[in-house]
């Protein structure tokens, strides 16, 4: 157990996440939270300064207010429920760091030293996440803010020159120096579980996760620690990942620092159980614990004793603060280590010895065969295990699936299957464990995937003969490829289909015969497919086993690839996937999505339409207020006269004017929602059609359609759409 | 707490039973003791500890698994002889480690426990004769320097048998802690008495023709919850060698006074705090050095506990309070097989001495050897010979590593060489218990294994509810169901590093009967799963209880007394039918649990109580006849179908009937109705809390201030107890249904109205409404017509 070196307590609710550090005057951290609602203000934030001089120029008015009870800290009125809390050097002049605050519907870039805003904005993504720092290809440091699909990036006078869309919602944002250039990439998890790295606004790399990575965190180097929703805390080395660990609780915080005063930053990790650890970020290996009541609020890295070296901040929920540095912890580790490294070795023998023990009743009980307990578990020695992936068009009542077909060589039954994969199931686990009388040889096993990524799937079969209480397991891995839910079609007859209507066409200078590699490697076929003679074309239909819709991939000898399917994701996952394959730089395609394209029609008059009603419901809304405060001066009036049955009457009146209030703000809310949505789908239709093309080009869309949004010009935003030029 | 201990490892043998450990007295104070463990495999071993180096005393061979391991010596001498029971046998070593004694007892069963007691010539003719008190699963045996002196057959499963200083009570006394909640206290004499006079070894009172004499059973104290592990009062039973401590099966501790002919009074030392952890192993121990003796509590969850007591003080009365604090408390991740109280490591350190169910031997010693104070001359030495210590560690493990490369090439070999060649599975040794934690009406389910758990699969053919429990790491993943197949819980936990012990709860529902497959697959090579299936039966919910009042050895009249005056009403069900008291026994075990498989004497009662709704359900039977009775009509209701069932498979013909009370469907909901309301108000603070968080404190009044002060303690309650009251409701549901079913009322159509009620009704009235639900059987039936 590690001994703090200062404890201290703030006395308010803290919200989990929303804690950061700050430098506010330059040389001293404040640690600032995001505090509950109390009665007069929605989750104000706090700043606590341990610090903070006293004197005439501390006494400052205006949207700080000190607090009364404890001197150190002061309370920041934000009147929204603050979404995201992050300070940094953003004023390229000051050396003082801001303090940015988002909220569900704006971001607030505020000054605290001076105690004044130095931006105020609206955004209609929101900020889930927000990043202060310097982003390569920009001179001044950005505030990234990280909402719904889409990133912004502001500067310290409030505009901003970066703009980006990702796949899903924005849960998780950092800045590292990815490539080892010297500048920042920036590095986005989102809700569809991927991980996206941004150089300027050109995507450089990405990998997709078995869940929602809701913390990232630089490390030293282009080394990045990243948390996800299911409990799995890890490192990436660049899109590689050197290690990860799964607990059953969620990590809250994640944050570098060097605990054990060696020189290399270890992993913190604050949990919702209310435990710390630090982790060696090369193995994993738990170098230091501790233990909170409550659940992790926060971490934070700043000098809280003026020491001149900074300590390892831990904040709970319920504003318990505790700091750690690495002088405390030396001497402790060291005195458990003898003793820890005692039992380790006693528990390894004690499995070396029951190992050594089995090896030897088996060798013991071999001499005898047969005529044994049959409880035991007895296998033939030669039992292997077999496993097939194919496609089952499936049945009424189980639709078509990838089957995993296991089956013994010899007499011995598969009593229960354990397929551990993430991201396919709802836990992380599928189990097939069939009834007594249909045990067999044979067993087979139906996975749905609900992506399309490539899924390594570990199998357990626990083998043995009928009734034993004993079983052999055998464990095997075996990959599915990305496109496995896809089925060829191998009828002989051509398909006699109309020109489809969706589809995205571009050129290549590449062979056939590449191209079929790449369709063997990354669909689930019966068999490789062969190249024909070279000079002819080549022409695939598949099934789509979700939906059932139809998939075509055909490539003319020229070089011309036509992929054509309603679903514009695939299209994009099919030509990133074909684009890395091939190791292309750029491409640019040309993309029919009528259906597509027609919808966002609709959605940007929607948005038009509901922006108008909204300034209507506003207007609206500042009438009745007015009516409210009249019915009540009235209603006063009447109860000091005394003039009771009037004041009935005004307040009847107020509780109909009360309850239109309540009706026109759900109006506005679900209004709100609505428009949130339709942003969101137009965001996400951008990033679609981005993913269709590689490189430069993807970047354009990003960037064109953007300026095509700003001018509302619908119609060079199709055109950005189907040719990827403005 | 004011005692610190630090731990230290020590050895690690084979998997160990409870009670296989002991320290061998020293030959003068604070000096080092040596360490006597017997294992599984059939090994004993002696130890000491010379500079942290483990130094072998004697090593017997393996053999068939050791159950217990005492120690004994003639009175007056120093108690160094070793006894050890394995099967049938019991053997006797010197502490050089000679085999003195090899005897054969010849019992059908073999030995459970075993306890040692040498006494002396003024009440036997013999000098300082041996007398071994070895228990099987139900009988009871005394032996007198290897001469069997007579037996005793329990009415259920003997967890530990101890006697009371032969020197001090000058008799033979022995007490047995029984599976029914009993502590039954023997006259070893009068049972000798009987043995000689050719007697049948049968000792109960109201069987056999030996009524003439008097029943070896002096006593019977009934304590609430069944015993499982005995321990003289300060190792020695007090200055009159009466006091005899008890620890449960649901991790208490007790103390009774067992008196020659007053009935033995007795009361609680130590409450549980975790339920679900039996008492394993007892020991009094003074730590601290002031002169007064601490009791050492291991448990079978990992926890060892210290205790200071002023019980354990001679002349101690059980029947008066004593203070008691805890000292100090240690959670090692394995179930605690032995504790002792000893010097062990360091020479002038008082220690407890533990052994766990994996074998592994550590101290917590008073000695500090944290390093903190790293530079004096003192700890630098000590981390000298802690490096040797890893060295000759690290030498033996990498030994074995290539002994255990050699075999596994052999394995790998053998595999390939031949056809016919099996491969077989080590047998694994898998420790599992099923015990139902009454409190909170649900079960617990433990797994331990010798090596750590990569993985365990729980499967259940009924629905159940798999609860996390807060100090498990590992990661639980439900999968679905196929509804072709019968599982209804398929559950997989995937275990952190070094985990050798799972902890799983589940909530049951009374009237579904089903099994629980448990796959255990434990990090050894080969890879292999072991299958452990438990029966939950359809009564789950029925713990043993005693009957009414708790009071010190009341007898057979008492009770019946006491039921006559019991105003609860009763529903009964009657089975006649030409079925044996085997068979209806048989068709009881399979309803309810804690059943021992051996059908009593008849006639046979035995009395339940439901954990979660405190109704009572009483069960006499005998040949031809069974009788029960129950205020619960759910209880009688359940028990009517799967006996009628179990009748119709037999093809026995059985009569049935019912006689049901008809204020008993009112009666179980008074009584279930405290925790109902608590839960329903908990529910209905719930809902609150979240609005009364946006309004301003000012205006709230007080009742709402009050709910919003204990935010805290409401949320973790619903956390600790989540959809509790769901379950309420569905044994709600249940009662309602019953209770009508027996009028031949269908109410399926108003059991909306009935949760309705629960959810919205106010608390003060909602008593009235249910009881008003539960009484208008006509209006019921019209309304649905």
């Amino acid at each position: 157990m590690a001994v703090p070196v200062f404890t201290l307590q703030l006395n308010s609710k803290i919200l989990p996440g929303r804690v950061t550090i700050g430098k506010y005057d330059g040389s001293h951290s404040c640690l600032t939270a995001a505090t509950t609602a109390d009665k007069e203000r929605l989750s104000p934030v706090l700043i606590h300064s341990p610090h903070r001089r006293l004197g005439p120029t501390s006494q400052i008015t205006g949207a700080t207010t000190w607090s009364q009870v404890n001197k150190e800290i002061s309370l920041l009125s934000v009147n929204r429920n603050v979404s995201a809390l992050a300070a940094g050097r953003l004023h390229p002049e000051l050396e003082q760091d801001i303090l940015v605050v988002g909220t569900q519907s704006s971001v607030l870039a505020y000054n605290v030293e001076s105690n004044k805003d130095l931006f105020y904005k609206e955004v209609a993504d929101g900020a889930n996440v927000i990043v202060v720092g310097n982003l390569s290809g920009y001179e001044n440091p950005l505030a990234l803010v990280g909402g719904n699909c889409s990133i912004q990036g502001f500067d310290y006078k409030g505009n901003d020159p970066y703009w980006t869309v990702s796949g899903d919602n924005v849960r998780s944002l950092a800045l590292l120096d990815y490539d080892l250039d010297g500048e920042n990439e920036l590095i986005v998890g989102s809700d569809d579980f991927d991980l996206r790295v941004f150089k300027e606004d050109v995507m450089v790399g990405e990998t997709s996760e078995t869940e929602v990575a809701t913390i990232l965190a630089p490390l030293r180097g282009s080394k990045m620690a990243y948390a996800l929703a299911n409990g799995t805390v890890g490192v990436y080395n660049k899109l590689h990942r050197v290690w990860r660990v799964k607990s059953k609780n969620r990590a809250v915080a994640v944050l570098s620092y060097d605990i054990d005063g060696d020189g290399v930053e270890e992993l913190v990790t604050g949990w919702s159980n209310g435990k710390i650890d630090a982790r060696n970020s090369r193995t994993g290996e738990v170098v230091f614990k501790d233990n909170f009541n409550c659940s992790i609020a926060g971490l934070a890295d700043g000098d809280y004793r003026l020491e001149g070296r900074s300590q390892l901040i831990c904040c709970s929920v319920d504003g318990e603060v505790r700091g750690y540095d690495s002088s405390r912890l030396g001497t402790l580790i060291e005195g458990n280590v003898h003793q820890e490294a005692v039992r380790d070795l006693l528990q390894k023998k004690q499995a070396l010895l029951m190992e050594l023990k089995n090896y030897e009743s088996n060798t013991r009980s071999s001499g005898f065969t047969g005529g044994q307990n049959l409880n035991a578990g007895i296998i033939p020695a030669k039992t292997s295990l077999q496993t097939t992936v194919s496609i089952n068009m499936g049945t009424k009542s189980k639709g078509p699936h990838v089957e995993l077909c296991l089956t013994t060589n010899n007499e011995t039954i598969i009593r229960a299957v354990l397929v551990f994969a993430e991201g396919i199931f709802a836990g992380e686990t599928h189990v097939v464990h069939p009834h007594d009388e249909e045990l067999s040889s044979t067993l087979k096993v139906a996975l749905f995937p609900p992506r399309d990524v490539p899924l390594d799937i570990h199998i357990k079969a626990l083998v043995g003969l009928p009734r034993t209480e004993q079983f052999h397991v055998f464990e095997l891995t075996r990959h599915l490829p990305r496109f496995a839910m896809y089925t060829l079609i191998t009828t002989t007859a051509p398909l006699q289909q109309e020109q489809p209507q969706n589809f995205v066409s571009f050129f290549i200078s590449e062979r056939i015969q590449r191209v079929i590699l790449w369709v063997n490697q990354n669909f689930l076929l019966s068999s490789e497919l062969e190249a024909e003679a070279s000079g002819s074309s080549l022409s695939l239909s598949f099934t789509a086993l979700r939906d059932g819709s139809l998939l075509n991939i055909s490539m003319h000898p020229a070089g011309r690839v036509v992929v054509a399917t309603p679903n514009m994701t695939l299209a994009g996952d099919l030509v990133q996937s074909l684009a890395s394959f091939l190791n292309l730089s750029n491409l640019q395609v040309t993309a029919e999505f009528p259906q597509e394209l027609a919808h966002l029609e609709e959605w940007l008059e929607k948005v038009s339409n509901l922006q108008e009603v909204r300034i209507q419901l506003g207007a609206d809304l500042a009438h009745r207020a007015g009516l409210v405060r009249n019915l009540i001066v009235r209603a006063e009036d009447a109860r000091l006269l005394p003039d009771l049955k009037s004041m009935r009457d005004w307040h009847s009146q107020l509780k109909e004017v009360n309850d239109d209030l309540i009706n026109s703000y759900n109006i506005r809310c679900s209004n709100h929602n609505e428009l949130l949505d339709i942003l969101k789908q137009i965001n996400l239709l951008i990033q679609k059609a981005a993913r269709l093309r590689v490189g430069q080009s993807k970047a354009d869309v990003v960037n064109l359609s953007r300026t095509a949004l700003q001018s509302n010009n619908l119609h060079s935003l199709i055109k950005i759409v189907r040719t990827g030029e403005a | 707490m004011d005692l610190e201990l630090t731990r230290v490892d020590y050895s690690v043998t084979g998997i160990t039973l409870p009670c296989t450990m002991e320290l061998l007295p020293s030959s003068g104070p604070r000096l080092s003791q040596k360490v006597v463990i017997g294992d599984q495999e059939g090994v004993l071993q002696s130890f000491s500890m010379k500079k942290g180096e483990q130094q072998m005393v004697f090593k017997t061979l393996p053999g068939p698994a050791i159950s217990r391991v005492c120690l004994g010596g003639a009175t007056g001498t120093v108690k160094d002889k070793i006894f050890i029971s394995k099967k049938g046998e019991v053997h006797g070593y010197t502490k050089k480690g000679k085999l003195f004694l090899g005897f054969d007892t010849c019992l059908a069963e073999s030995i459970k426990s075993m306890y040692v007691e040498y006494l002396k010539q003024a009440v036997y003719w013999h000098v300082n004769a041996s007398t071994l008190l070895l228990c099987g699963n139900t009988v009871y045996n005394q032996f007198r320097d290897c001469e069997d002196t007579g037996s005793f057959l329990s009415a259920d499963t003997i967890n530990d048998v101890i006697a009371l200083p032969g020197e001090k009570t000058r008799s033979l006394v022995a007490v047995l802690a029984c599976a029914d909640g009993v502590l039954r206290v023997l006259d070893g004499v009068e049972l000798e008495a009987q043995a000689r006079a050719g007697a049948p070894p049968q000792g109960r009172p109201s069987t056999g023709p030996a009524r003439s004499t008097a029943s070896p059973v002096r006593h019977e104290v009934r304590v609430p919850r069944a015993p499982t592990a005995l321990h003289l009062a300060a190792n020695d039973g007090g200055a009159a060698g009466q006091n005899v401590l008890f620890g449960t099966e649901d991790g208490r501790v007790g103390l009774v006074t067992v008196t020659r002919n007053t009935p033995p009074a007795w009361r609680w030392l130590v409450d549980a705090e975790r339920p679900g952890a039996a008492v394993s192993s007892l020991h009094c121990h003074d730590l601290s050095g002031d002169g007064d003796l601490d009791l050492i509590v291991g448990r079978d969850d990992g926890s060892v506990e210290v205790f200071a007591t002023a019980a354990l003080e001679p002349g101690a009365d059980a029947s008066q309070d004593h203070d008691v604090y805890r000292r100090f408390t240690y959670s090692c991740p394995e179930s605690v097989s032995s504790v002792r109280g000893g010097v062990l490591g360091t020479q002038g350190y008082d220690e407890v001495v533990v052994s766990t169910y994996t074998g592994l031997v550590f101290g917590l010693t008073t000695e500090s050897v944290d390093g903190v104070a790293s530079m004096d001359s003192q700890s630098v030495s000590l981390s000298q010979d802690a490096r040797r210590r890893l060295q000759l560690l690290r030498a033996e493990l990498s030994g074995l590593e290539e002994k255990l490369a050699v075999e596994r090439d052999r394995y790998l070999a053998a595999a390939e060489d031949s056809d016919t060649a099996l491969s077989i599975v080590p047998h694994l040794n898998i420790n599992h218990k099923l015990s139902l934690i009454r409190e909170e009406a649900a079960y617990h389910l433990s797994l331990e294994a010798a090596t750590p758990i990569d993985n365990v699969l729980v499967q259940s053919d009924v629905p159940v509810d798999i609860l996390d429990v807060e100090r498990n790491s590992a990661v639980v993943s439900f999968s679905d169901c196929e509804p072709e197949s019968d599982n209804k819980v398929l559950v997989t936990f995937r275990c952190q590093m070094n985990t050798t012990r799972l902890d799983v709860r589940l909530r049951t529902v009374e009237g579904r009967a089903g099994h629980l497959r448990v796959y255990v697959t434990p990090l050894v090579a080969p890879k292999c799963a072991a299958l452990r299936v438990l029966y939950l039966p359809p009564l789950s919910l029925h713990a043993r209880a005693h009957h009414q009042g708790h009071g010190p050895g009341p007898d057979q009249d008492a009770d019946e007394n006491q039921d006559a005056a019991d105003p609860r009403p009763y529903s009964l069900l009657s089975l006649r039918g030409p079925f044996s008291l085997a068979e209806v026994h048989a068709w009881l075990t399979a309803c309810l649990p804690d059943l021992s498989d051996k059908p009593p004497a008849e006639p046979a009662t035995l009395c339940f109580q439901n954990a979660c709704m405190s109704t009572m359900l009483f069960c006499s039977y005998r040949k031809g006849e069974a009788d029960f009775r129950s205020d619960n009509v759910s209880t009688i209701s359940i028990l009517k179908d799967v006996l009628s069932k179990m009748a119709t498979s037999r093809s026995i013909h059985v009569d049935i009937s019912c006689v049901v009370h008809p204020e008993s469907g009112p009666h179980a909901l008074r009584l279930m109705f405290p925790v109902l309301r608590e839960q329903a108000a908990l529910h209905r603070d719930l809902s609150l809390l979240d609005a009364l968080r946006d309004l301003d404190k000012d205006a709230l009044a007080p009742k709402f201030l009050a709910i919003l002060e204990s935010e805290a303690a409401i949320r973790e309650r619903v956390k600790r107890h989540p959809t509790y009251l769901d379950r309420l409701c569905g044994m709600l549901t249940d009662l309602f249904i019953d209770h009508f079913k027996f009028r031949g009322v269908n109410v399926k159509g108003r059991v909306p109205q009935l949760l309705d009620t629960v959810y919205k009704e106010p608390l003060d009235t909602l008593l009235e409404a249910l009881l008003r639900l539960f009484q208008e059987p006509a209006a019921l039936s019209d309304s649905r017509v």
